[in-house]
């Protein structure tokens, strides 16, 4: 009964949805003003040559300043959730060759991260995607040398301290920018005639520094709570 | 508008306390209680002093925006502030610093993450409330949803996790509705705005207004739990701790109202919804969730469970008054969300005080507990009057003039399901006190020997709450100038007749 009644909503939803797109690609898509301005107008008011990062990190900067609250709240509800303060006992990780070969590759995972997170305002990129790929070394090490490698090296305490400073500096180039500029989350500091150089877009770059390490740390702090275990009988 | 620096301060500040927790719980955890008191005072004070300079009384007049990084909607984000937010974000504030103050007596483990957690909830909320974007206001109230889990969850035991995945689910598919939504706004008129929508919304083809109307209606009908969406509701809101449930079930569906208010009122076309037959099948599906919502709560053993279900009442019954949409309906709607949020508060966290001496939470455990402390049951007898409708509580007033909207109309229906709501509640409130005030045979479950939790915060929260139920029924009339200025917000003004409610 329930799946029935689930069906007949999800396809007149879904009836609704074809039946307005295609009213929509007849009449085509329509776009503001504000799409029109951030083609235009978006380097040289923001110095950000990647134009997806001048609209996440300048003109909707609050927006990103939400979604990464949003994977802050997370990563503390998790912890809050599944602390259980004892990890279990360590696997020996892989073959001898797979730690080899990452004992190579890993330095430069760890590179291409940090370029994705520095160059986020150049090049496709910025500090979400940069600090999921900073995330995922600290996967890699509890996968290819043992659970217990990363964790005796980084306490969790360390990784807090990353996570809330990563937070902090993208609200200190909020709280800088009334200083500066007059309004919380102005882009300060912004030159784009220096084009081409690594520091053209003001607080952007700050901005995708803070969410890069927020998110890196965030996601390693997430992945070593679900990893944690309960000891039988206590 | 030199204050309008205020409005970006009110959500930075508790994302600001909320980043800061984990550092001082490294470095010095003794001062995080200083912290907290600290910090929710000050969103206090800020947000009371928007009282002092905005309202009728004060010099400075609404709205204020304030433009987040200086670019002018629609290239940016933009905040601002009306009558309706004024209420709104007074009444977030004041209610999560007595629910802070409250827990901070009431929370035994992990109390740094639940600070982090509640004071993202606070920024959250307040972001809700003051920003003039849709896809800002989508973020928030992810925020919101994904930062409550684990409070919801937080006691750990099997149900609460049980309760934690369900509201989730729910809260996410609700959000996934409210995003198709924006997705078929943004691609036909190209910009998020909420000004700029309200201009140019009604400019589109009638079927595409409807979908987008259809889309919302689904996403807040999850969201406020009305009926066939309700069953998700009680259980989150009876698995919480005490401070939780009120946060929840006091504050949290209030602030869904206030989207749903700003939403179909300022920036979707209402005379469109009027017109066609959304409104009124949302109107009577809204009576019927509240009847079923108080026939749920007079069968109901658990007493959490039974304040749960007796929400899914009041908001049925409110959403159904504001769909009336008369000067007086919006007027007794408005004022049963206040006064609602208030009395629901005191209820939850005082039977969270009383439930600490139980053995479970089903009524007949809850034998004798009125000698733990007779003071703090008169203040629960008091509020249950309020929720009753008893005439000098605050309830009273709030149902009066919902009655007398559905009544003008000649919605017949709503004032029996407003008279019948409280006929019912009768009963099962008194069921809880007869119980409370029954000699126990037995010895106590928790021996009074055994020294109870220091307990003066809450007690104070609590009484303060019971303070604010009789204040806002006799002096109701005080409200009116705020009240009054948002209800000219929500009507067009061709339309708006003297006002009944006095001033």
């Amino acid at each position: 009964m329930k799946i029935f009644l689930l069906l007949v909503l999800f396809s007149g939803i879904g009836f609704l949805l074809i039946d307005n797109l295609r009213f929509l690609s007849n009449s085509g898509f329509s776009l503001g003003a504000a799409t029109h301005y951030y083609v235009t107008q978006g380097f040289e008011q923001t110095g950000a040559l990647n134009l997806v990062s001048s609209i996440l990190y300048d003109f909707r900067a609050f927006d990103s300043l939400g979604e990464s609250t949003v994977i802050f709240a997370a990563v503390s509800g998790i912890v809050s959730l599944l602390s259980r303060k004892t990890l279990p006992v360590s696997s020996h990780g892989l073959s001898i060759i797979v730690k080899r070969i990452f004992g190579i590759l890993t330095p430069f995972l760890f590179v291409s991260g940090i370029y994705l997170i520095l160059h986020g305002h150049l090049s496709p990129g910025g500090g979400f995607q940069g600090g999921v790929i900073l995330g995922t070394i600290s996967i890699v090490f509890c996968i290819v040398y043992g659970s217990s490698f990363d964790y005796t090296r980084y306490s969790p305490q360390s990784k807090t301290i990353l996570e809330v400073s990563g937070a902090l500096l993208f609200l200190a180039m909020g709280i800088i920018g009334i200083f500066l500029e007059g309004f919380f989350l102005a882009n300060w500091f912004s030159s784009p005639e220096r084009l081409g150089k690594l520091l053209t877009p003001g607080s952007i770059f700050g901005i995708n520094l803070g969410v890069g390490i927020k998110i890196g740390a965030g996601l390693s702090i997430i992945f070593y709570s679900i990893i944690q275990k309960r000891i039988e009988g206590k | 508008m030199r204050l309008s620096f205020l409005l970006p301060l009110l959500i930075v500040l508790p994302l600001l306390t909320a980043f800061l927790i984990p550092l001082i719980d490294i470095l010095a955890i003794a001062l995080r209680k200083i912290l907290v008191i600290i910090s929710i005072s000050l969103e206090l004070v800020f947000s009371l002093s928007l009282l002092f300079y905005f309202s009728p009384l004060g010099k400075e007049k609404l709205p204020i925006s304030y433009y987040l990084g200086g670019w002018e909607p629609p290239l940016g984000i933009s905040l601002s502030l009306n009558h309706l937010g004024l209420i709104f974000s007074m009444l977030v504030s004041v209610s999560l610093f007595l629910i802070t103050l409250y827990s901070l007596e009431y929370i035994e483990h992990h109390e740094g993450k639940y600070y982090v957690l509640l004071f993202v909830v606070l920024g959250a909320m307040q972001g809700v409330v003051l920003t003039n974007d849709l896809f800002n206001l989508y973020v928030f109230i992810e925020l919101l949803t994904v930062a409550s889990t684990p409070l919801v969850a937080f006691d750990r035991t099997s149900s609460a996790i049980e309760a934690g995945i369900k509201y989730i689910v729910y809260g996410l598919l609700g959000g996934l509705f409210f995003f198709i939504g924006i997705v078929l706004i943004y691609l036909s008129l190209g910009t998020l705005s909420l000004a700029e929508i309200a201009l140019s919304f009604s400019s589109l083809p009638i079927p595409f207004q409807e979908t987008v109307l259809i889309f919302f209606i689904i996403s807040l009908t999850i969201k406020l739990g009305i009926f066939p969406f309700h069953f998700w509701l009680a259980k989150a809101h009876s698995s919480a701790p005490a401070p939780i449930s009120a946060l929840l079930s006091g504050v949290m569906l209030k602030l869904y109202l206030c989207v749903f208010l700003r939403l179909f009122w300022v920036v979707l076309d209402f005379p469109l919804m009027e017109a066609s037959w959304l409104k009124s099948f949302v109107l009577y599906l809204a009576l019927g969730s509240s009847l079923l919502g108080h026939l749920f709560a007079f069968q109901e053993e658990d007493l959490k469970r039974l304040l749960a279900f007796s929400s899914v009442g009041h908001i049925g019954i409110i959403v159904a008054v504001l769909l009336v949409n008369t000067p007086e309906a919006l007027y007794g709607g408005m004022l049963h969300i206040i006064n609602h949020l208030i009395m629901k508060s005191a209820l939850f966290l005082d039977s969270g005080y009383f439930l600490q001496f139980t053995k479970s939470h089903l009524i007949k455990d809850l034998k004798g507990v009125f000698h733990y402390n007779r003071y703090l049951f008169a203040s629960f007898v008091i509020v249950v009057l309020a929720m009753i409708g008893i005439p000098p509580l605050n309830g009273f007033f709030s149902k009066w003039y919902m009655l007398l909207a559905f009544v003008e109309e000649g919605i017949h229906l709503g004032g029996i399901v407003v008279i019948l709501g409280s006929l019912l509640a009768i009963p099962y409130y008194f069921r809880v006190i007869s119980y409370g005030i029954s000699p126990c045979e037995e010895k106590p479950v928790v021996s009074l020997s055994q020294d109870p939790p220091p307990a003066s915060l809450m007690i104070f929260t609590i009484l303060a709450l019971v303070v604010l139920t009789v204040v806002t029924g006799i002096f109701y009339f005080c409200l009116n100038p705020i009240l009054d200025g948002a209800v000219q917000e929500l009507l067009p003004l061709q339309i708006y007749p003297p006002f009944p409610g006095g001033s």
